[in-house]
């Protein structure tokens, strides 16, 4: 559907044809949570920028769709350190070997299987030691973390990051981000005149109740309408306002996502169960610079008098990105 | 106007609601100006501010131009040959200005 010629990479997705949408979150696990905040605060500090991360991805080429969204960051972050010299291979070598070690636990001493005699109904039965599991994970993190895990460690002997910075980060991201996006949105069901500030200057906005973002990327608030519905995507890579809504859901960040919403968005609404009347406006935001984006629901009808713990359970992250509407209250 | 940017401002060059071509040319390297909205004619929808070369920072250039970026607005059905939904939807994204051309 876009002219190949053009194409800058495999990232440049928009456009392409996909299959159908996977509209689950699968969440993050912590090695996926610590590989992100590391990533951050590489780049807050400014050791290596966003930008040069992202070109370190994209030259990945052929293999940038074969890992999946962590392992080809991770990949970028270890290329990336490796050709700034921040870092030399052996010495990451050796640490990488170092964090390994404190993974590989030997399995517990089970107990002599002569002495585990019990009861089956009503009999005595000997176990093997091969019937036991140590516990129901035991699987360890996956490779591109022990990169991860040498990378923090190496830098922050370096004295260029602090560990301390990646565990805030992760904490941020947990509890904190989620939780903005959502009081906004109240305090803009609530108070006309913020609403209007929010819809204007949503960073100034923002920060007039007292929540500062921590991005360098400025926000714009897009409120629905009537005549007008907005969604956003990031077609080039995973751009999202995180400072006000977290880490971006599973689908948010698929190639499916990415390629499809810039031609057919009203069907990729459709697989999220959100569907928009012909004669509405949909607005597409591809989110692929500078600006972050925010979308503002309409405050659902049957809820005048609410308080605000009552509308804010109306909210979640989905309206904010604009693949569903919240239900009116009946 | 409101600006995003706490850079040192360059003054824009196109004005809100004129009619711009996003030009059809390849791009070395980092760019983030996807190739699907090349050659594609869109009006601007307003100027963000200036902001640093993305282009120039991916590869450690020490002093990147600080150039304005525009929202530029494009109709799906200018886009997108066989475009299904409505012929009002639109889509929104952001493009630097040596990117774009007065049409």
């Amino acid at each position: 559907m876009t002219d190949k010629i053009l194409k800058m990479g495999p990232h440049d997705v928009g456009g392409e044809k996909s299959s159908a949408l996977d509209t689950k979150d699968y969440g993050m696990s912590y090695w996926e949570k610590f590989s992100n905040g590391l990533r951050i605060v590489i780049s807050a500090k400014g050791i290596i920028t966003l930008d040069e991360l992202r070109l370190t991805a994209e030259r990945l080429g052929d293999n940038y769709f074969k890992m999946d969204y962590f392992s080809r960051n991770g990949q970028a972050l270890v290329d990336a350190c490796l050709n700034k010299e921040l870092i030399i291979k052996s010495e990451l070598e050796i640490k990488k070997l170092k964090v390994r070690e404190n993974f590989s636990i030997p399995i517990i001493a089970l107990p002599d299987t002569e002495s585990i005699i019990h009861l089956h109904d009503g009999k005595p039965h000997t176990h093997e030691g091969t019937d036991f599991q140590e516990d129901e994970t035991g699987e360890g993190p996956p490779n591109y973390f022990f990169d991860m895990l040498a990378i923090a460690e190496i830098l922050s002997e370096k004295k260029l990051i602090k560990m301390d910075n990646i565990h805030s980060k992760i904490e941020q991201f947990d509890n904190e981000f989620p939780a903005r996006g959502i009081l906004v949105i109240t305090k803009a069901w609530m108070d006309k005149d913020f609403r209007e500030f929010l819809i204007n200057d949503a960073k100034n906005a923002i920060e007039s109740i007292g929540i500062h973002l921590e991005t360098f990327a400025d926000i714009i608030c897009m409120p629905q309408t009537n005549k007008i519905h907005n969604m956003v995507v990031c077609t080039l890579c995973s751009c999202y306002p995180r400072a006000l809504l977290g880490m971006p859901p599973s689908w948010y960040k698929s190639r499916t996502y990415r390629s499809r919403v810039v031609y057919e968005p009203r069907k990729v609404l459709e697989e999220f169960g959100t569907y928009i009347s012909k004669s509405v406006e949909v607005k597409v935001h591809d989110s692929n610079a500078d600006m972050r984006y925010l979308i503002l629901p309409q405050r659902p009808k049957g809820t005048d008098g609410w308080t605000k713990d009552q509308l804010s359970k109306l909210i979640s992250r989905d309206h904010m990105v604009g693949v569903r509407i919240p239900d009116d209250v009946v | 106007m409101m600006s995003y940017s706490s850079k040192k401002e360059s003054i824009p060059k196109f004005n809100i609601d004129s009619e711009i071509i996003v030009a059809k040319k390849q791009s070395i390297d980092h760019c983030r100006t996807p190739a699907y909205i090349r050659g594609k004619i869109g009006t601007i929808e307003r100027c963000c501010g200036s902001f640093s070369n993305p282009e120039q920072i991916a590869v450690c250039n020490p002093n990147p131009f600080i150039i304005p970026l525009y929202r530029c607005r494009f109709y799906q059905k200018d886009i997108w040959l066989n475009y299904t939904g409505n012929d009002k939807d639109t889509l929104e994204l952001e493009i630097f200005e040596h990117w774009l051309m007065q049409v």
